[in-house]
């Protein structure tokens, strides 16, 4: 397997504190628990919003880079693979919002309906330098190769699974990026990607089934360690 | 809440938190789910490695410069627009029915006009006489006129005193012919291009004939 010189060494790298699930911090809990309070605030919040960004007021979309813009442009980092790319569909994806707005009906919320044209105008992108690569006889790889960026806690792991991830399916990656990287939940990720809930899940477990091949350690090199 | 090791996938896959927690105290004597699910958690632990929400404080506007230059765009194309002020009421759908409905009254009205155009009324009547035409008939209807007036003074002695009562009768006929000749002959005079005028004429003048024969006839009998 190519990741072989990257796998995980689970145990040796990743803290065992095993998460609890309702613990997660997500940007729409009302979704899955019901309205609460706080949850109609910020349908209501989102609708206002919406509202502002349909009558041309640049603050309104000023708001809408402070709550979604820092989120907006790791996801886009992470499809493209590079922060310029990035910084670019998200600028694109701002001009879209502004352009279109007047056709959004609020069947989704105004942030799912966002992200939604900014994974789209992210696989135009993709498309776009695939097109170019072609062009060019490139023979690279289709996955996006990763540009250098702040280091975290664990280069070598982050690089792992971002090789990892460019061998995934479209569907397999978006959902894992949503879902596991940015915090969505499986009924946001749905309205994002068009899809059921159901189907978020399955392909969520489906992605990290296959995570788990591609860097599970080999059992060699584990039984050495152990031993060690 | 009792699982094993056969529940674990589709715990993982759509799990309840009760689940995940029966799940975990299997775990706690399993130690082939024990690894699975470490291992399953440490994806979760591991994806926020692809987190990276550093702030680039050059990014927001940039943003909001293409925003406004977006807007201004809009704007200009708004006022360039603006003399069409009318027209924006209707839908695109609208306006192409409109352009189609115009179209068609120009094009119906330009029909009419063509069709309906004032003419010459001189130029294309069959039934009426060029002049050169005109002048041979006339000139014809002269010659043939002086060959029955030869007729009528041939036969003038026998109408004047008739011995018979068909040849008084005969005479009275040729009175009314003549008669009605000079009204012909009066009408072509002021409107000598009119053929069906002169066809009428022809065939008063046959008849005159055919009546100056028949007296003639009588005679020789």
């Amino acid at each position: 397997m190519g990741t072989t010189g990257l796998a995980l060494p689970w145990k040796a790298r990743i803290s065992s504190t095993l998460r609890e699930r309702g613990t997660r911090v997500e940007p729409s809990e009302h979704i899955a628990r019901g309205p609460s309070p706080a949850a109609v605030d910020a349908t209501s919040e989102d609708a206002a919003l919406a509202a502002a960004c349909r009558s041309g007021d640049l603050r309104a979309y000023e708001r809408l880079y402070a709550m979604h813009g820092a989120r907006m442009k790791n996801l886009a980092r992470n499809v493209l693979g590079s922060p310029a790319d990035a910084e670019d569909a998200v600028q694109e994806t701002f001009l879209k919002v502004q352009r279109s707005i007047a056709s959004f009906r609020g069947q989704s919320s105004f942030a799912t309906w966002t992200y939604r044209i900014l994974i789209n105008t992210c696989y135009d992108a993709r498309r776009s330098r695939m097109r170019k690569k072609e062009v060019a006889n490139d023979d690279s790889e289709e996955s996006p190769r990763m540009e250098p960026r702040a280091p975290g806690a664990h280069p070598t792991l982050r690089m792992a699974l971002e090789r990892a991830l460019g061998k995934l399916t479209r569907h397999q990656r978006d959902v894992f990026l949503l879902y596991e990287v940015e915090g969505f939940r499986h009924a946001e990720i749905a309205g994002m990607l068009e899809m059921t809930e159901t189907a978020s899940k399955n392909t969520l477990f489906q992605a990290k089934k296959n995570l788990r091949q591609m860097l599970e350690p080999p059992r060699a090199g584990l039984g050495a360690a152990q031993t060690r | 809440m009792n699982v094993d090791c056969n529940d674990r996938d589709r715990i993982f896959e759509d799990g309840t938190p009760a689940e995940w927690a029966a799940l975990e105290a299997h775990a706690a004597s399993c130690p082939a789910c024990a690894e699975e699910v470490l291992a399953w958690k440490s994806l979760s632990v591991a994806a926020k490695e692809l987190r990276d929400y550093s702030d680039s404080p050059s990014f927001w506007p940039r943003i909001e410069r293409a925003l406004a230059e977006e807007s201004a765009r809009n704007s200009q194309r708004a006022e360039r627009k603006s003399w069409l002020s009318f027209l924006p009421s209707f839908s695109p759908a609208w306006q192409t029915a409109l352009a189609g409905v115009l179209v068609l009254v120009v094009t119906i009205s330009g029909s009419w006009i063509y069709f309906h155009r004032p003419v010459d009324p001189g130029k294309n009547d069959k039934s009426l006489l060029q002049s050169s035409a005109l002048k041979e008939v006339e000139s014809a209807e002269t010659a043939y006129e002086h060959a029955i007036d030869k007729l009528a003074a041939d036969a003038k002695p026998q109408l004047e005193n008739p011995a018979t009562a068909l040849l008084a009768n005969y005479h009275e006929k040729l009175l009314v012919l003549d008669s009605a000749i000079a009204d012909l002959r009066a009408q072509a005079g002021m409107n000598p291009s009119n053929a069906q005028l002169r066809y009428q004429l022809l065939a008063m003048y046959q008849e005159k004939q055919r009546t100056l024969e028949e007296v003639l006839e009588t005679r020789q009998q």
